[in-house]
């Protein structure tokens, strides 16, 4: 491993610290509930791009191989300490250039399956902000929640609630 | 007896002024709150009539509203003749005096249909629910496709052929559009079907996950979740489509939209407190006020027609109960039934539909009477209710 390398994982490492400390004012912040209804009140995340034409998830042209699931707590979207590596390597292939991903978030069985969908988006979006304070390009990110759909495993066991609960990488080809 | 006098004379009343009742949604109740009345079916005559009193009888069993019975102890008669596709329907009280005439066109199954509703209003002053259409998901086919029938199970058709995923079904208060979610595109995007024509347009279609499309009461927009500006939030909608005006500013995930009845307010579910709770915003823009449900996740609200209650899920232990609360926090109560997921309410306010693995049922939350209406099509979920 050289220097470069290192330098950029533990500018990773520092950033995630930072971002899970923002993460954590943002759940204090988010007692207070709402805010009011004047836009730029609350700036939520970074617009997502346009989707590219015949290109999604589901599709041959995306492989969704190259990185490992980004897994995440009972109803939580907060990207764990312990997943920040895996986040590093595809931050650093982002930023080698033209490639695009599509982040797709998954939920396990319980909850009711409308606030799945939104927890899954939840998840790919908190990946994607990861990755954006990270130094990537949120124009090359989109995002799309499957809910609890297409679960990793099956079975209703903690085991396999704990697999689902992930975001998953597809890289365009 | 004075009681039934009155009943009849309110009836008579009403009969006369049934169409502004409608219109106004509103409910002068004579009867004692759970009361039932006895009714006598002394059935319909005529070519196809047996068949009008079997769907009319079990109308008149889901209504909740009558114990149904024999002559003797009866305060209304109910009888008819079908003939020709038309339904002449005749209600009488004890002595005999006419409550309801009314003569009803169409197949024999919405003739009684309509019928039967007549005179759940005509008697107890609250809109049936009879002549209503459902929707819901199931997985008969292998994949989740979207489904319609009567509120009763009958005329069921399967809506979608998409052989993706194709979810979270939301009917028109009058029943003829319908919004749900699709993966056609392997995004989530919100189609439109025409019901009468089959027409189907995709209304939502921005970067991100579109979903959870509720039509405002009128139907000319729909509320939904979307996440094309970097979080799950709720927007409003034309209903052909068109640009988005954001509703919610918040840090979690804001979900499940359900319009107040008069159009002004929006029940959602946000997680912005760290678990899933009931929130309501106004439609015109401002802030979202949390609603005190006492539970700790609270999910898929669902606004009451007479604008009274709202039911939601709760999540317990083994499953999900349904709660209900009213829109200023009072009122709490949670219904006792088996596993029950996203409640509706019907046009009268008082039944609800939900799934439960691979059924539907309609549950009245006055006398927790249940009556299964779907099944035999693999899990079924998501149930929609038109008004």
């Amino acid at each position: 491993m050289n220097f470069s390398a290192l330098s950029s994982i533990s500018r990773f490492g520092c950033v995630a610290i930072l971002s899970l400390t923002l993460g954590a004012c943002a759940n204090k912040n988010k007692t207070g509930g709402q805010y009011a209804g004047v836009d730029g009140d609350y700036v939520s995340g970074t617009p997502l791009p346009e989707r590219q034409e015949g290109v999604s998830f589901v599709g041959s042209n995306v492989d969704k191989t190259q990185f490992q699931p980004i897994y995440f707590g009972y109803d939580s979207s907060d990207v764990s300490s312990s997943e920040s590596g895996k986040l590093a390597s595809v931050g650093q292939f982002l930023k080698s250039g033209r490639s695009t991903v599509i982040i797709a978030g998954f939920t396990d069985e319980r909850g009711t399956e409308e606030y799945n969908r939104g927890l899954g988006e939840r998840r790919a979006q908190a990946v994607r902000n990861w990755l954006i304070s990270n130094g990537a390009n949120g124009g090359s990110i989109q995002t799309v929640s499957f809910g609890e759909e297409m679960p990793a495993a099956s079975g209703s066991d903690d085991s396999a609630y704990s697999q689902n609960r992930r975001a998953e990488i597809g890289v365009v080809k | 007896m004075k009681r039934f006098l009155s009943i009849g004379v309110f009836a008579a009343a009403l009969l006369t002024a049934i169409s502004v009742i409608r219109a106004q949604d509103s409910a002068t109740i004579t009867v004692q709150k759970g009361a039932q009345l006895n009714l006598h079916v002394a059935g319909i005559s005529g070519g196809d009539g047996a068949r009008v009193t079997s769907v009319l009888s079990n109308d008149l069993k889901l209504s909740d509203a009558f114990s149904l019975g024999g002559k003797d102890t009866a305060n209304f008669i109910v009888s008819g003749t079908f003939s020709g596709s038309q339904l002449q329907g005749k209600v009488v009280d004890r002595s005999g005096g006419t409550v309801l005439a009314k003569t009803y066109s169409g197949d024999a199954r919405r003739a009684a249909h309509q019928f039967a509703d007549d005179i759940v209003e005509t008697t107890t002053g609250v809109p049936g629910i009879a002549s209503t259409t459902i929707a819901f998901v199931a997985t008969a086919s292998g994949k989740k496709e979207i489904y319609t029938a009567d509120y009763d199970g009958a005329n069921l058709r399967q809506l979608t052929r998409d052989g993706v995923i194709s979810v979270h079904p939301s009917l028109s208060r009058d029943g003829r559009q319908l919004l749900y979610t699709g993966y056609q595109s392997g995004y989530a995007d919100i189609y439109r079907i025409n019901l009468a024509s089959g027409a189907r347009n995709r209304v939502a279609k921005f970067p991100g996950t579109n979903s959870g499309g509720a039509f405002s009461p009128s139907g000319n927009e729909f509320a939904a979740t979307l996440s094309k500006d970097g979080n799950p939030e709720l927007y409003i909608i034309p209903a052909g489509g068109g640009s988005a005006r954001r509703l919610t500013r918040t840090a979690g995930v804001d979900s499940s939209p359900s319009f107040s009845p008069d159009g002004g307010r929006i029940v959602y579910t946000s997680d912005t407190s760290g678990a899933p709770q009931l929130y309501i915003i106004p439609v015109g823009g401002g802030a979202g006020s949390r609603l005190s449900t006492q539970h700790g996740y609270c999910t898929e609200p669902n606004w009451s027609p007479d604008g009274k209650k709202i039911a939601f899920n709760i999540r317990g232990g083994s499953g999900f109960q349904i709660g209900i609360v009213s829109p200023n926090g009072s009122g709490n109560r949670v219904l006792s039934t088996g596993n029950a997921e996203d409640p509706v309410w019907g046009r009268d306010s008082r039944h609800i539909l939900y799934a439960s693995g691979s059924a539907l049922y309609i549950l009245d939350a006055q006398s927790g009477r249940q009556n299964k209406v779907v099944s035999g099509l693999g899990k079924i979920s998501e149930p929609t209710w038109s008004r």
